[in-house]
């Protein structure tokens, strides 16, 4: 038998659109079905907190990780990250068509980062939700990356047959699962409660109490971007980043940051800092760097520069917490100061037009 | 005096209770405490149809400006941006509808209230919000048929 099953866990969106939890669930029905791969469901990963037993679960999973999400692939990865649930970059094949395009140079500009530390020797693989609207490519990829992980050993006739296991057999009976912190995947006795489970509500912390998932705001660092240029824990005034005990940048207190807030991302020069939740798909992760690929025209027309666009939203949050704004004049990267900005933006805009190949 | 206008959406009857306050952005505001409580009337509950998903993008507590964009609302029919209806300020979320939005839909002037709100601006009668309603209907249908024949 396989040593280590590949483990595909599905995190559910906080929308309560039937669509998404029809798709949720056909994915998590038919993998149960094939018996190949370990199934769970967990609640939205961006909202856990660390001691939840769907984040327990995570952490205790030993093998490969498909790891299927509302969440851009970047986003989910490094959430994983920064909740100690590490690994390799998993390469999926799964892309729209608005990926294909930026894809390549999402390659190019790869590795300047200072990277994860402790990575173990697995593959975490993320998947996008929002890509499809039915389970058929999701469930391919799945089977694809079955085959390419652990070639040697999967038993592939079981799978043909479909003869799920008794556990097996119990989840799908019992869908939606929410898995006890042991990371054994046996799922909690009282799991029977059809449906309720979104939210974590299902789910049942040691004391008995329901375990409550809340909506969170915080940023994440992708340190494959990162460079630990320290602009960020320069810029931001509310105390959200920290070092650790090698000198890296890491997001040290985020209940400190500010809901709705994204002013940090927009200061780091390597597009390294993901609110997941953002409404702007640059800041939430999305491939490539949207920000500099297509042309916002608004600049023309007077709205603020990504900077003076930051300094903003700090005096706003700055106000708010009866402090002073502060504006240009704190943690503003020099290298700004130094250059005649205005010529910058429209050099770049001429630049980004050259290379659309209008 | 009847404690509630009406306003004909089509077969549709939007109910306007009299006994609150209305926005131009199709809110209701009920006095409470020294303040509002705010929720969607039901002209925009019919428009919006069920209700998925709502987040909010400010903290409670947080001083707003007209047309603010403090959040995102999704449904059936429609994803949108939320804007404050006046200068004030947001003191406090409905916190059951993080759980379950669908109250807006099934109580959306008790229970699915949005949030709390001061704010010194002059709010509309509920006469004033019908007479709107009446100006702007056949502006929404013909936006709402557009955008359904275009997709």
């Amino acid at each position: 038998m396989a040593g280590k099953k590949l483990t595909v866990v599905i995190s559910q969106s906080q929308s309560k659109n039937p669509a998404h939890r029809d798709l949720e669930e056909t994915i998590a029905a038919d993998l149960m079905m094939s018996g190949e791969v370990e199934v769970s469901l967990v609640p939205h990963l961006y909202d856990m907190s660390r001691d939840h037993s769907g984040m327990l679960f995570l952490k205790g999973i030993p093998g490969d990780i498909v790891f299927a999400s509302w969440l851009y692939p970047r986003a989910a990865f490094w959430t994983l990250d920064r909740d100690g649930i590490r690994g390799q970059e998993g390469i999926t094949t799964l892309h729209d068509e608005e990926d294909e395009e930026e894809l390549s140079e999402e390659n190019q500009q790869q590795a300047n980062g200072i990277g994860s530390v402790e990575v173990p020797p697995r593959k975490i693989y993320c998947l996008d939700l929002r890509s499809f609207g039915d389970a058929e490519p999701y469930l391919d990829e799945v089977k694809r990356i079955v085959s390419e992980a652990t070639t040697q050993t999967v038993d592939l006739m079981s799978f043909i047959q479909g003869n799920p296991k008794q556990e097996q057999l119990e989840r799908y009976l019992n869908p939606l699962p929410i898995l006890n912190g042991n990371g054994n995947g046996t799922p909690p006795a009282n799991g029977a409660n059809n449906g309720s489970i979104q939210n974590g509500d299902g789910a049942t912390a040691s004391n008995g109490e329901p375990e409550k998932v809340s909506r969170r705001w915080y940023p994440v660092i992708d340190y494959s971007r990162c460079t630990n240029c320290m602009e960020c824990i320069d810029f931001c005034l509310f105390g959200v980043y920290g070092v650790d005990g090698l000198d890296r940048i890491l997001v040290d207190e985020q209940d400190n940051c500010k809901k709705g807030c994204p002013a940090c991302s927009r200061v780091c020069p390597e597009n390294a800092i993901i609110f997941p939740q953002h409404k702007s798909a640059a800041i939430a992760g999305a491939p490539g760097e949207i920000g500099n690929l297509k042309i916002d025209l608004s600049q023309l027309f007077g709205a603020p520069t990504a900077l003076e666009q930051a300094a903003l939203e700090r005096d706003t949050e700055l106000v708010a917490d009866g402090r002073d704004a502060v504006g240009m004049t704190v943690g503003i990267p020099k290298r700004q100061t130094e250059e005649n900005a205005e010529r910058d933006d429209l050099d770049d805009m001429l630049d980004d037009l050259d290379n659309l190949g209008l | 005096m009847s404690p509630e206008l009406t306003f004909a959406m089509g077969q549709y009857e939007a109910r306007i209770p009299t006994d609150r306050l209305y926005s131009e952005n199709h809110l209701w505001l009920k006095p409470e405490g020294d303040g509002y409580r705010v929720g969607f009337t039901a002209y925009s509950v019919r428009l919006l149809q069920d209700v998925y998903f709502l987040s909010w993008e400010i903290e409670s507590g947080t001083t707003v400006r007209k047309k603010q964009d403090i959040g995102e609302i999704e449904s059936s029919k429609a994803l949108s941006d939320l804007f404050a209806p006046y200068d004030g300020d947001i003191t406090r979320f409905n916190s059951l509808l993080m759980d379950d939005p669908s109250l807006i839909n099934s109580d959306g002037y008790e229970k699915g209230w949005l949030y709390e709100f001061q704010t010194e601006a002059e709010l509309l009668t509920a006469e004033q919000y019908v007479e709107l309603l009446d100006g702007v209907w056949e502006k929404t249908q013909r936006v709402i048929k557009g955008q359904i024949n275009e997709s």
